[in-house]
């Protein structure tokens, strides 16, 4: 048959309805798609990298927004110098802190009662004494702090309830501060330790039960909290000289990984830097306000939990933690570490969580518990997840899209609860992220997901992401089940290098990979061989061992860390092995 | 023959159409064989390389004189024991430059006392210029070009004797 042109090209009124239908259709392909949060070329380039290194190290990399050339952010704000600044008495509403509703002018002043009171009640002196707190999350351990740091009183916390012993061998504290539920161990600690000689002050939180009081023995001083804190309120309140930032206001006793006690002294200095650092990680158009509530996994005592503690006083915000934190508790039983315990920090008056410090672990049993929820929906979950995993792949993520109102924010509910709404961001830390886990919590959650690096030394983040990336570097053919998601560049006030960097191969081009060690304002002082003893003997590793210049490092102070790292090309730090 | 919508040109724009809805209704999900190198390929991206760092390395006398530009290559000049890379000043000390005869060795002496001439250079196979008669103003003067340089070029070695290596 002979087809001429025009037979070929014949248009009817079909022609002109198919031809607006496929020019829509074209638009809302090409223009619909959705904008990433941030443009992909911002995350090209995360670090800001040094132009020269030493051999058999790596260059130094610092945070690309402070640069190579400016100075580390010390304080959230010029006014913060030392702890007690961090409670602005110009903000002015109240807000929930686990069970109590304050205000910063009221929580100043039972700071101060409760200081007076101590001071004179267990007869301790400004920068003689020192005091061991293991109280479990309550507002009274933000309370004992800050007096005794505004005494210049050396507060001593542990990270682990292990080290209780040890510590008490060893360096002897002036007073206890604990609750009245773990009394009971801790008289019989001192009492197997033949201690009773000793004198001993201990000030309880709560009311501990006849029988218990009756125990104590005639050296040991037992005082209820809420006696000092009358006290305190009775008399003129007795004012100690301004610390000084770079005064040292607390030690923090962790265990190593290989078992040995360590001591970090944490000064003014260091915390502020490290609740500067938790204040960048959120983006300016997400800052945090004092309408948000803070619930965090992190026990108070490591450094981490303090600077997010810190941060939610500083920043107004309302705050809890969770069952998992509490250290100190008079059955030997471990909370596991689950959705349970996320919903366990609802359970004080506190508003719905807008923002949750998480472990890795509460994130993997959060993370399933709504996908699953969500495969309860067949048909519409598998179109939303593809949806879902489009729009991330492109670097867009939100609450609000068709896909959440049909199926995820059902599966959230169930869940969570009735807060589920207000999650706005997840911060992840204390743990190594696998790296198949952070798109799915993406998915699940629908907020941005920031992954930390963090160590028992440092005060704050040490790595974290932008809080906008989205990034996964999963291909078809790598199994990403065994690596761990990168962890993003140094934070604000942090400067990183690698040591035991094979020369040739980054030379050639290949990722630098090598030991952390890192420096900065939130980095802490360890305490030295002589000052921590323990049954083992611990050699304190500083800086690079015994392979590279040891003398530049030794002056310079590079803290070992201990994580095994790669650096990617765009600046972004990746843990190879812990 | 008769199409069922009338027309070849029909017929082409409901494929279209029919294609286009499939991918905004089931879009892919796969995931890419390789990291993209641009952030045009893809939003999960990685630069191709590295920032280019340099490593500092310790020269001596004879190993410092090739990178003198002539070849295209680095142009390295010492002040004071420190090597710098001063590449980004071809025009100065370049072959063709005004200091053209810094390039590759220690400058020590004619940074101290201003001068390019081709005395203040030691020869390359003798000891370095131990600087004993320098007066205290051009040891400062040296330190300041110390300083310049530190500021406007890379730090990238040291300069030790010839046998020391």
């Amino acid at each position: 048959m002979a087809f001429s042109i025009s037979n070929l090209l014949v248009t009817d009124d079909l022609t002109i309805l198919l031809g607006l239908i496929a020019g829509t259709v074209f638009l809302l392909r090409t223009f619909y798609r959705p904008q990433p949060l941030v443009h992909p070329i911002l995350l090209g380039r995360q670090s800001e990298v040094a132009k020269v290194r030493n051999p058999g190290e790596s260059a130094v990399y610092r945070n690309y927004g402070t640069g190579l050339m400016n100075r580390f952010p010390l304080r959230p704000h010029k006014d913060v110098q030392v702890l007690s600044d961090l409670v602005r008495s110009e903000l002015e509403a109240p807000r929930t802190l686990w069970n109590t509703k304050i205000t910063n002018a009221a929580l100043q002043d039972r700071v101060a009662s409760f200081g007076t009171g101590l001071l004179r009640l267990a007869n301790l002196q400004s920068q003689e004494s020192n005091v061991l707190l293991l109280l479990n999350e309550c507002i009274e351990f933000l309370i004992a702090d800050l007096a005794l740091s505004s005494h210049s009183i050396p507060s001593m916390t542990l990270a682990t309830p292990n080290l209780l012993s040890p510590v008490l061998d060893t360096h002897p504290p002036s007073a206890i501060i604990t609750h009245a539920e773990f009394l009971p161990t801790l008289l019989e600690l001192i009492y197997d330790a033949g201690e009773e000689g000793r004198h001993h002050t201990i000030v309880v939180v709560g009311e501990p039960s006849s029988r218990v009081m009756a125990s104590v023995a005639s050296k040991v001083k037992v005082l209820l909290w809420t006696d000092v804190e009358r006290e305190g309120v009775k008399v003129p309140k007795i004012m100690s000289p301004l610390p000084k930032p770079s005064d040292v206001f607390s030690v923090s006793f962790f265990a190593d990984s290989d078992g040995h006690v360590q001591g970090t002294q944490i000064t003014h200095t260091n915390l502020t830097a490290g609740v500067a650092a938790i204040h960048a990680l959120f983006p300016v158009s997400a800052l945090l306000s004092s309408l948000d509530t803070i619930v965090s996994t992190h026990a108070l005592g490591s450094l981490y939990g303090r600077a997010v503690a810190y941060t939610a006083i500083f920043e107004g915000t309302s705050f809890a933690t969770t069952e998992s934190s509490k250290l100190f508790r008079a059955d030997e039983g471990t909370v596991k570490q689950d959705v349970t315990d996320i919903l366990s920090a609802q359970l004080h008056s506190i508003p719905s969580g807008t923002i949750l410090f998480l472990k890795p672990a509460h994130l993997d049993s959060l993370v399933d518990a709504i996908l699953r929820e969500a495969k309860k929906s067949l048909v519409l979950n598998a179109f939303a997840w593809r949806h879902k995993i489009t729009g991330i792949s492109e670097g867009f993520v939100s609450k609000d899209t068709l896909w959440d109102r049909l199926v995820y924010d059902a599966a959230r509910a169930n869940i969570i609860g009735e807060g589920a709404g207000t999650v706005r961001t997840v911060i992840v830390g204390e743990g190594l992220l696998p790296a198949n886990l952070l798109t799915p919590a993406r998915v699940a959650l629908s907020c941005p997901i920031i992954n930390t690096l963090t160590h028992p030394a440092v005060v704050g983040p040490v790595f974290a992401l932008h809080a906008l990336d989205l990034q996964d570097f999963s291909t078809a053919e790598e199994n990403s089940s065994k690596t761990f998601a990168p962890v993003g560049p140094p934070t604000v006030s942090i400067e990183v290098k690698l040591l035991g960097v094979d020369d040739s191969a980054v030379e050639s081009g290949a990722d630098p990979k090598g030991t952390l060690v890192v420096r900065g304002p939130p980095v802490t002082k360890l305490l030295s061989n002589e000052d921590v003893e323990s049954a083992s003997g611990y050699v304190n590793i500083r800086t690079g061992g015994s392979a590279t210049s040891a003398g530049s490092d030794e002056e310079d102070s590079w803290t070992n860390l201990g994580y095994k790292m790669q650096v990617l090309t765009n600046g972004a730090f990746r843990v190879v092995q812990a | 023959m008769a199409f069922d919508i009338g027309t070849p040109v029909n017929t082409a724009l409901l494929l279209f159409i029919l294609y286009s809805v499939q991918k905004i209704v089931f879009p892919s999900t796969s995931l890419p064989k390789e990291i993209p190198h641009e952030f045009r390929n893809g939003y999960s991206w990685l630069p191709k390389s590295h920032q280019p760092t340099v490593l500092f390395k310790t020269y001596t006398p004879k190993t410092l004189a090739p990178f003198d530009g002539k070849d295209n290559g680095r142009i390295l000049l010492a002040i004071n024991g420190t090597v710098f890379d001063v590449t980004a000043g071809r025009n100065f000390y370049g072959p063709n430059g005004m200091y053209g005869n810094f390039a590759g060795r220690d400058a020590s002496r004619g940074m101290a006392k201003q001068s390019f001439d081709i005395e203040m250079l030691t020869p390359i196979d003798q000891t370095l210029d131990k600087l004993e008669d320098l007066q205290p103003d051009e040891i400062d003067n040296m330190k300041g070009w110390v300083e310049h340089f530190s500021n406007k070029y890379i730090i990238c070695g040291k300069l030790v004797e010839n046998d020391a290596i």
